[in-house]
């Protein structure tokens, strides 16, 4: 357990940020990199890699959001409808000629609100965060097809393309990672979320605020599907009311392969995008060899039962064999 | 005390079907004709099934997300291979081993690798799913045999013969559970896992019984769901965890385990047909559906762990809560 406790905020240097279960990601990484490279003409290029990095920003930033709230024992399964509910309701104000930094600004506010919802109802209802995420999930995207109608918003000026040109979305995931990094190793609230996770009663008898930080933590993911959402209408250039579909799942799947532990009390957000790396790899490559788009799903949830499954041969819990 | 508990939550729920008929019968004039409650009888069937396959499994202190998942698959084995000319019969038996098959995968992932049921679940959900739409790429499938697909039409005292499935198998899990020794281990298993372990009851078994069970009656559902609608669907039960949860739960059923009914579900998923039956009727935007459904998910296990918390704070109650741990089923 010592990994995933460090005691007290001395510098370590390098062992601190790169625990030991983010080591042999790293060589799945460096694997499926040479194997692709070898199977298929054009992998290996700067070209595809600019496209990879493209693809997996938009999961990546909800991933860093999930992380944190799986991290503390809890379960976000709402964060693709918040993505597209932010999106589509403060996209309205595009149609109604709002400028650019209202309209960004009253999409993040719509993930702040959503995630809070989300945080509030976690900590007051003693019921699985599961459940409740399944509830919202389910609220914030029928709310979303009643006011949109279904319909797509087309017609966006090019300014809110910046955001998505080139490298840029990279970048912000890049700026995200460092400042999330940086609150779980480095402040006393991202230390407390390793012990809430870990055994929230001693966290709540020890002084942690284990309900105030809940909440924060969903806000957070909130926040950060909502900014994931700025940068997908970025990059697509509309905004459709299906938007951010299965994202909880690539999200989990990025997050648990990145060796957070989904009992919670253990992770890392640069695992979490060592895991979104390796999924943008295998999906890329997988697209590139042409295979069914079909089989994304499948190959989404088998890496997640490895994933889980490596976890929970680490964990082993000694109470009793329950088989 | 929990007998007085259980029957006051069916009573609520009758009473909320009750009310239902009645609120529908004034704003529709379309609303009480057979046509429209055997329709509504027959619309309920599968997901009914769905509920007695979680309940089952929240019983056990389990998830099982991926029942959707494996009504889908079920409904394409059952097509693709009515396809290829196999004779009926056998493409039955197929299509519900096929769901045993899965319920067993889920159940080693579960008991021999310890994973959590829920996680696993989505995990498997997604995978079937992405195996159905890679079976169908997208496509329906129709040409199943008429004699089969016209169990649809069939009523027995004018009950679709759907319906009547759906209520026997109820009884049948119904009597498994209340009225068996194995089913008494599935409650106390849920009850309490350690105690049962340490009692001598091969909890595993019971898990593995449980989601084989559970898959077997989620391929039966897929099965009904084709009867339904005559034709195969890839999307068949997309939307099923959201509806099986929500109504499971507030037939009194808790995710806990070692507490639920089949009756109560059934009585869930009725008050949901209903409510669903009435927006159509009313020509509501189906999507209101689901925000709905999120609502009362949340209302419901809001306000149980509202009247939880209350529990704990008047001691004069404190027998009620010594009487959850269930000595009877010792």
């Amino acid at each position: 357990m010592n990994t995933t406790l460090h005691s007290g905020y001395r510098k370590k240097g390098l062992k601190e940020y790169f625990q030991f279960r983010e080591i042999p990601i790293l060589f799945y990484i460096i694997f499926i990199v040479i194997i692709f490279s070898i199977l298929i003409d054009g992998f290996f290029s700067i070209k595809n890699f600019e496209n990879i990095s493209r693809q997996i920003t938009t999961i990546g930033i909800v991933s860093v959001g999930m992380t944190m709230v799986i991290i503390t024992g809890g379960i976000d399964l709402s964060v693709g409808a918040i993505l597209s509910f932010a999106i589509n309701i403060g996209g309205l104000g595009i149609s109604l000629g709002w400028p650019i930094p209202v309209v960004y600004l009253v999409m993040i506010g719509l993930g702040l609100l959503l995630g809070f919802i989300n945080g509030f109802l976690v900590t007051r209802i003693a019921v699985p965060a599961l459940i409740i995420t399944l509830g919202t999930m389910n609220i914030y995207r029928g709310i979303t097809m009643v006011i949109t109608r279904g319909i797509y918003i087309t017609g966006i000026s090019s300014s809110y393309q910046i955001v998505g040109e080139g490298l840029l979305p990279f970048m912000f995931f890049l700026i995200i990672l460092a400042i999330f990094v940086f609150i779980t190793l480095r402040t006393r609230f991202g230390r407390n979320l390793f012990a809430i996770g870990e055994r929230g009663e001693s966290a709540l008898y020890s002084g942690v605020p284990v309900n105030k930080y809940k909440v924060i933590t969903y806000v957070l993911s909130g926040f950060l599907s909502a900014f994931a959402g700025i940068i997908l209408v970025g990059k697509s250039g509309f905004i459709q009311p299906q938007a951010g579909m299965g994202y909880e799942m690539g999200a989990i799947a990025a997050v648990v392969i990145g060796g957070t532990s989904i009992f919670g009390g253990s992770g890392s957000i640069l695992g979490t995008f060592l895991g979104s790396l390796f999924m943008g790899l295998i999906l890329a490559g997988l697209t590139m060899l042409a295979v069914n788009p079909f089989w994304i799903g499948f190959i989404t949830g088998f890496l997640i039962l490895v994933a889980i499954a490596v976890d929970s041969l680490r964990h082993r819990r000694k109470d009793y064999s329950g088989g | 005390m929990n007998i007085s508990n259980k029957a006051k939550t069916f009573l609520v729920l009758i009473g909320v079907n009750v009310t239902i008929v009645i609120l529908l019968t004034i704003l529709s004039p379309t609303f009480i004709t057979y046509g429209n409650i055997s329709a509504v009888m027959s619309r309920m069937s599968e997901l009914g099934m769905l509920a007695i396959a979680e309940t089952i499994v929240f019983i056990s202190g389990g998830f099982d997300l991926s029942i959707g998942a494996i009504m889908a698959l079920s409904g394409a084995v059952c097509g693709m291979l009515n396809a290829i000319g196999l004779p009926f019969g056998l493409v039955l038996f197929i299509s519900l081993l096929v769901g045993l098959g899965v319920g067993a995968f889920n159940a080693f992932l579960i008991v021999n690798l310890r994973l959590q049921p829920f996680i696993v679940t989505l995990a498997t959900m997604s995978i079937i799913r992405s195996i159905v739409y890679a079976m169908l790429k997208g496509s329906v499938l129709t040409g199943l045999p008429p004699g089969f697909l016209d169990l649809g039409y069939f009523y027995i005292f004018k009950i679709p013969f759907l319906f009547i499935v759906l209520i026997v198998t109820g009884i049948i899990i119904s009597v498994l559970l209340k009225n068996t020794i194995i089913g008494r281990k599935i409650f106390f298993v849920g009850g309490n896992e350690k105690t049962a372990y340490l009692s001598g009851i091969h909890v595993g078994r019971v898990k593995y019984l449980v989601y084989c069970l559970s898959g077997l009656i989620s391929a039966m559902a897929g099965i009904m769901f084709v009867i339904r609608i005559r034709a195969v669907i890839p999307d068949a039960g997309l939307n099923a965890p959201l509806e099986v949860v929500t109504a499971v739960l507030i037939g009194g059923t808790t995710i806990y385990g070692g507490k639920g009914s089949v009756f109560g579900s059934l009585l869930g998923i009725l008050a949901m047909y209903l409510l669903l039956n009435g927006f159509s009727l009313l020509s509501l935007n189906p999507f209101w559906e689901v925000i709905i459904l999120g609502l009362i998910l949340i209302v419901v296990v809001g306000q149980k762990s509202i009247s939880e918390s209350l529990r704990r704070l008047f001691p004069s109650r404190k027998t009620e809560r010594q009487v959850q741990v269930k000595p009877e089923t010792v």
